[in-house]
């Protein structure tokens, strides 16, 4: 899959999360994730909405679940020059075990509160 | 201890899981209910719930509250965790998915009171949460569904 170019200062520290990560375990099992993503910039990121579509895209996909932070980390870079570049994926606990997959450059994701609840 | 495989259920217990991708309420299983003089809350959070936009194609997610006092049947977990699996192409408004929820379960419990409750994430700023409710039309139990349906949002229930 291809993502547009959007061409941004060098030496960005961009971080992306999304914590809508669906894809097909082997089983055929809906896996569900939060996505983080973080790198240093080398004057461009992509753009937002075909990751999103991207995103979207891995719910008709089957995966070890071990080897979808590698998935996106091998797509990005396939699509943009970067520094840095780490994915980690947080899987909701399937049979009581918890489950992180990181691939590339190991950084401390900056988890956000719940965003649908009410205060 | 050996494992034993309950004959009165196809999902629970079993080696092989066919999982579904289109809306499928014959998925749906039950057991009886021992307490059935008690009244008691039953509590089914599920928050990995995911459906589709019907005029975008794009996806939704929620977390699923699902509260109900048994009366003779009670849903099977596994079951309504593969029937909920099965919206995953389903293309529904996040109105219509809760109150689709909310009769498929009436219909399969006959509960004395249930409510589901949709906790979508939101879209263009914009989140739903809509509240599906109905009791067995005994004098108690209206009277709780009056009740909590007059304060919905008073105590909201939270996940995690």
């Amino acid at each position: 899959m291809t993502f547009r170019k959007i061409k941004i200062k060098e030496n960005s520290n961009v971080s992306y999360s999304s914590p809508e990560l669906l894809f097909l375990g082997e089983s055929g099992q809906p896996y569900r994730g939060t996505l983080y993503v973080s790198f240093r910039s080398q004057e461009e990121t992509f753009d937002l909405r075909d990751f999103k579509k991207y995103l979207t895209s891995l719910r008709q996909r089957t995966f070890n679940a071990e080897d979808i932070a590698y998935e996106i980390f091998s797509t990005i870079a396939k699509n943009i020059s970067v520094k840095k570049l780490g994915v980690i994926v947080d899987l909701s606990a399937r049979g009581g075990i918890q489950q992180r997959v990181g691939f590339g450059t190991e950084f401390a994701p900056i988890k956000k509160a719940n965003i649908f609840q009410l205060g | 201890m050996k494992k034993t495989k309950n004959p009165n259920f196809s999902a629970l217990g079993s080696s092989s899981t066919q999982y579904k991708y289109e809306y499928a309420p014959e998925l749906l299983e039950t057991f009886e209910n021992k307490h059935q003089e008690e009244d008691y809350w039953v509590a089914l959070n599920a928050d990995e719930f995911t459906s589709l936009c019907p005029i975008t194609n794009q996806p939704d997610f929620a977390t699923l509250i699902i509260n109900y006092i048994p009366s003779v049947k009670m849903v099977e977990s596994k079951s309504l965790k593969l029937y909920l699996f099965s919206f995953i192409n389903n293309g529904e408004f996040h109105e219509e998915v809760v109150n689709k929820i909310g009769k498929d379960l009436a219909k399969l419990m006959s509960p004395k009171y249930l409510e589901v409750i949709g906790l979508f994430y939101p879209r263009g700023n914009v989140s739903i949460h809509p509240t599906f409710s109905c009791d067995n039309g005994e004098k108690k139990y209206k009277k709780i569904a009056k009740h909590r349906f007059a304060n919905r949002n008073l105590n909201p229930q939270r996940i995690g």
